[in-house]
């Protein structure tokens, strides 16, 4: 099992939702993040003040897949969420010991 | 009480009685039924409260087996019982670490054992309460107001608890235990709403199978099918009583606090020289010295809530209750009404006194439709009218600096609160229709407004509002902000910066009010974010945006507008847009014209001239010559190269409105110094001015070269004075600068200035920049 976490524009989280719908993925977390990757923030000026916004807004998706479904999902991921700018975002990947459902002890994959 | 909840008490009583036989018949031991199982008010799957009073506190083993054994055939019986096993010493001490042991005591019926020990509690606790009344009273007030603000303090949530949430049955608790504790005082005013809240719990205690108190939307379809005919009635009638409970429980606890706390009474007395002829103030309540009045006079009415709106109290119960009786036959409201109930610093608490008397309905029938109803989403935690009241009342608590700064701008709250007070106002409205609710918000308000003979332009306005108040938290959580097209869009549908900030703080306190917490830091810096953006398309726009071969006019209006910026359309209405043509017109034959009219009390003179360097800065001096204060200005230029600057400025001294010749002098005067004829600077000569004094606020300049194509920005924030105007417009004009657009505003005494220079065909150049900055910062910052 694969666990993705992917960081994204807010505005790209129903595409990418649907998306990975459409590959029969619906069992995600979703967090409102805020951060800062090479971007690194920038200047905003109001009223002749300026601002420094170091912290973006975005969003987290986590979610854990069968390894198998992998590259699928990765890919169905950066093709939804890609404007082709900074600050799209990026993902992450890790290896999954173990899942289970509490309600029933359903262990491993049988859990997501 | 309901004879079901005495039947089952009954019945414990019975099984209680006989374990006792069985197990403690022989020991020293009196068992008592306290709390709700000793009102005689069990519901089916609350906990069974006994006392277990025994004559030491140092119980023999033989006898605490025995007990144990009594409590463990109750168990085995199914019973959820909650004991404490006490000496007679110990239920007449307070316990400050565990004053519901205390409460629980206070309702209190002997089942089996001892009877003699059981009287020396019972004939004992009378003198305890009265010595250590007051001060378990005040511990009873602090858990009641812990649990009030765990629900922020109001009833109208849409899956209420009925037992702690305010206006909940352990509020009816608080009101006979006071009661009891404050001597004397009458209870029956809650007893119906005690009834409803024990059916409804009773029900749920039924139907959920265990002991939940929450009523949830489930609840509330299966609970409606018996008495009411929809959950919605049901609902209504639920906040009718839960309001009774609440309003009571408050006033007992105030009472309960009051009576020790030194400081907190001073302020109150403090608050009572606040009375006046018709109104008195006691503990923050407003009593009327005519209270029959309230019944039948709509003037007495709106100044008592206008009262209110300015201080922030509560009504007394008195109050209360006549204002539920009021009914004005001839009720014709207006919106000057309304408008001085809006702009009042506690406008909230005056909508919610009224919201609760029902008095608002009867002023705006159409609010009906939305008191105290539920319309169930994920989200929402409060009825319709609570979450409109609440955003209000955000709006009078705002902590980010940078919305406060925005509603400083805005100077037209009331304008904003109407909006607010309408904009869900359609959630109430038939839905067959298929439209989403702020389009039949908008047509409700728009009836509204017109009975209330609104001014177009205000209307217009707050109908904006109300229809686009879902616009910027919709783009902010789904549109690419950094897309220039998402915000070419949006500044599209906003219109203008004046419509844009209105509209941020809107959404603002919308989303603020759905539940405690919505408006994450995250949240927060979206629609920051969103309005950044939408705002610097605004700004660019007076630049790019420009009135082209518009439709359906006549030669001399398309003529006139052609080249305008599009905001010029968008901010004078069609009778203004006329009377600037007819100047254009006469400007055409002797080179300028000028109008000087008064507007709701704020003056306004509109000069229209061949374009050309230092036309604006002259007409700004020649207007603080007079000694008036420009509050606005706005100065643009159309493609036949005719300038079209406005002044909205304020007469401090009643000059213009004292000395009709003044006007025509004033009107002399700008006309010769728009043709060029006159030098401001005598006229400014006699002018004192006061120097060496500091600025209280923080002046800030910036020049910006990239923020428009082609034209150099100017932002300037100042503290706001006569002239200043005229010396910064001056300074851009010696600069060398010609000024090609220009937008006033005066907000809290600070002025909010943007222009923007052109230098030749070009932008000034960066080189310059420094010096042209310094020479405004030492403007600004002279007072």
């Amino acid at each position: 099992m694969k666990k993705i976490e992917a960081i994204i524009q807010p505005h790209k989280l129903e595409e990418v939702k649907e998306a990975l719908k459409g590959i029969g993925i619906d069992g995600m977390t979703i967090t409102e993040v805020r951060g800062h990757g090479r971007q690194k923030g920038h200047k905003e000026i109001y009223r002749g003040m300026e601002y420094q916004v170091d912290l973006l807004p975005k969003i987290k998706l986590e979610l854990v897949i069968p390894a198998a479904r992998l590259e699928e999902t990765l890919a169905t991921i950066t093709k939804a969420a890609r404007t082709g700018k900074i600050g799209d975002g990026k993902i992450f990947v890790f290896d999954v010991a173990d899942a289970i459902r509490i309600r029933n002890d359903d262990r491993g994959p049988a859990a997501l | 009480m309901l004879t079901e909840l005495a039947a089952r008490s009954r019945q414990v009583d019975e099984l209680a009685r006989k374990v006792f036989e069985t197990s403690l018949r022989n020991f020293p031991v009196a068992v008592a039924a306290v709390g709700g199982y000793g009102r005689s008010e069990l519901f089916p799957y609350s906990d069974i409260d006994l006392l277990i009073l025994t004559p030491q506190l140092d119980v023999p083993k033989p006898q605490r087996e025995a007990i144990a054994g009594f409590l463990q055939i109750l168990w085995d019986a199914g019973l959820r019982v909650s004991q404490s096993v006490r000496t007679v010493e110990d239920c007449l001490t307070l316990h400050d670490n565990n004053i519901e042991l205390n409460t629980s005591l206070l309702d209190h019926r002997f089942l089996s054992g001892d009877a003699e020990l059981y009287g020396k509690f019972a004939s004992k606790q009378p003198d305890f309460l009265k010595t250590r009344g007051t001060t378990l009273a005040r511990r009873i007030a602090e858990l009641a107001r812990g649990r009030h603000n765990k629900f922020q303090a109001t009833i109208y949530h849409l899956e209420p608890d009925l037992k702690d949430a305010p206006g909940g049955l352990r509020d009816v608790h608080v009101v006979r235990w006071l009661s009891r504790l404050q001597g004397g005082g009458d209870d029956q005013e809650v007893t119906p709403a005690m009834n409803l809240l024990s059916q409804l719990r009773l029900g749920l205690h039924q139907w959920a199978k265990r002991d939940s108190n929450i009523l949830g939307f489930e609840a509330q379809d299966v609970l409606a099918a018996d008495r009411f005919s929809t959950p919605e009635d049901l609902m209504r009638e639920f906040y009718r009583q839960a309001r009774v409970v609440f309003r009571v429980a408050v006033e007992k606890v105030e009472l309960a606090e009051g009576r020790e706390n030194g400081l907190i009474s001073q302020f109150r007395s403090w608050r009572s020289r606040l009375s006046t002829s018709e109104f008195t103030v006691s503990r923050e309540r407003v009593l009327a010295r005519s209270p029959q009045l309230l019944e039948s006079d709509t003037g007495l009415v709106l100044r008592l809530f206008e009262f209110i709106g300015r201080h922030g109290l509560q009504l007394a119960s008195d109050t209360e209750r006549r204002l539920m009786l009021f009914s004005a036959v001839d009720l014709d409201i207006r919106w000057p009404h309304i408008e001085s109930l809006l702009v009042l610093p506690k406008a909230a608490s005056a909508l919610r006194a009224m919201n609760e008397t029902h008095v608002l309905k009867k002023l705006i029938p159409e609010w009906a439709s939305v008191e105290c109803l539920v319309v169930r989403d994920f989200f929402h935690r409060y009825t319709v009218d609570e979450h409109t009241i609440v955003a209000i009342e955000l709006l009078e608590s705002l902590r980010d600096h940078r919305f406060q700064n925005l509603l400083e701008e805005t100077g037209r709250t009331e304008l904003l609160r109407a909006a607010l007070l309408f904009h869900d106002i359609g959630k109430g409205a038939s839905k067959d229709l298929d439209e989403d609710h702020e389009v039949r918000s908008v047509a409700i308000a728009k009836r509204i407004l017109e009975r209330w003979r609104m001014e177009d332009h205000d209307r217009d306005a707050i109908l904006f509002l109300v229809g686009q108040h879902l616009v910027l938290s919709n783009a902010m959580t789904k549109r690419d902000l950094g897309d220039p097209a998402t915000a070419r869009e949006l500044a599209g549908r906003v219109g203008t910066i004046e419509n844009l900030r209105l509209l941020t703080l809107m959404t603002y306190a919308d989303i603020s009010a759905v539940a405690p917490g919505t408006m994450t830091p995250w949240r927060l810096e979206q629609l920051w974010r969103t309005f950044l953006v939408v705002q610097e398309e605004l700004t660019r726009d007076l630049e790019e945006q420009r009135i082209h071969a518009p439709a359906s006019r006549g030669v001399a209006e398309a003529q006139f507008l052609e080249g305008l910026p599009t905001r010029y359309l968008r901010t004078h209405n069609e009778a203004q847009v006329q009377a600037h043509v007819k100047l254009a017109q006469a400007a055409a034959g002797s080179g300028s014209a000028i109008s000087l009219e008064r507007v709701h009390g704020i003056w306004q003179a509109v000069a229209i001239a061949k374009d050309r360097p230092f036309l604006f800065a002259p007409l700004a001096g020649a207007i603080a010559s007079f000694g008036m204060n420009i509050v606005k200005a706005e100065a643009f230029s159309n493609s036949a190269g005719l300038a079209v600057d406005t002044f909205a400025f304020e007469d401090p001294h009643r000059t213009l409105e004292l000395n009709p010749e003044e006007v025509t002098r004033m009107r002399k005067t700008l006309t010769s110094v728009a043709s060029g004829n006159e030098d401001v600077r005598k006229l400014l000569a006699g002018r004192r001015r006061a120097v060496g004094k500091k600025s209280r606020v923080g002046a800030r300049v910036l020049l910006k070269n990239d923020a428009v194509p082609s034209a150099t920005l100017l932002e300037i924030v100042a503290e706001d004075r006569p002239g200043l105007l005229h010396e910064l417009a001056s300074a851009i004009s010696r600069a060398g600068c010609d000024i090609e657009v220009v937008l006033i505003d005066t907000q809290a005494h600070r002025a909010l200035d943007v222009f923007y220079l052109k230098y030749g065909e070009g932008k000034l150049p960066e080189l310059l920049h420094d010096a042209l900055r310094e020479e405004l910062m030492v403007i600004c910052s002279e007072a």
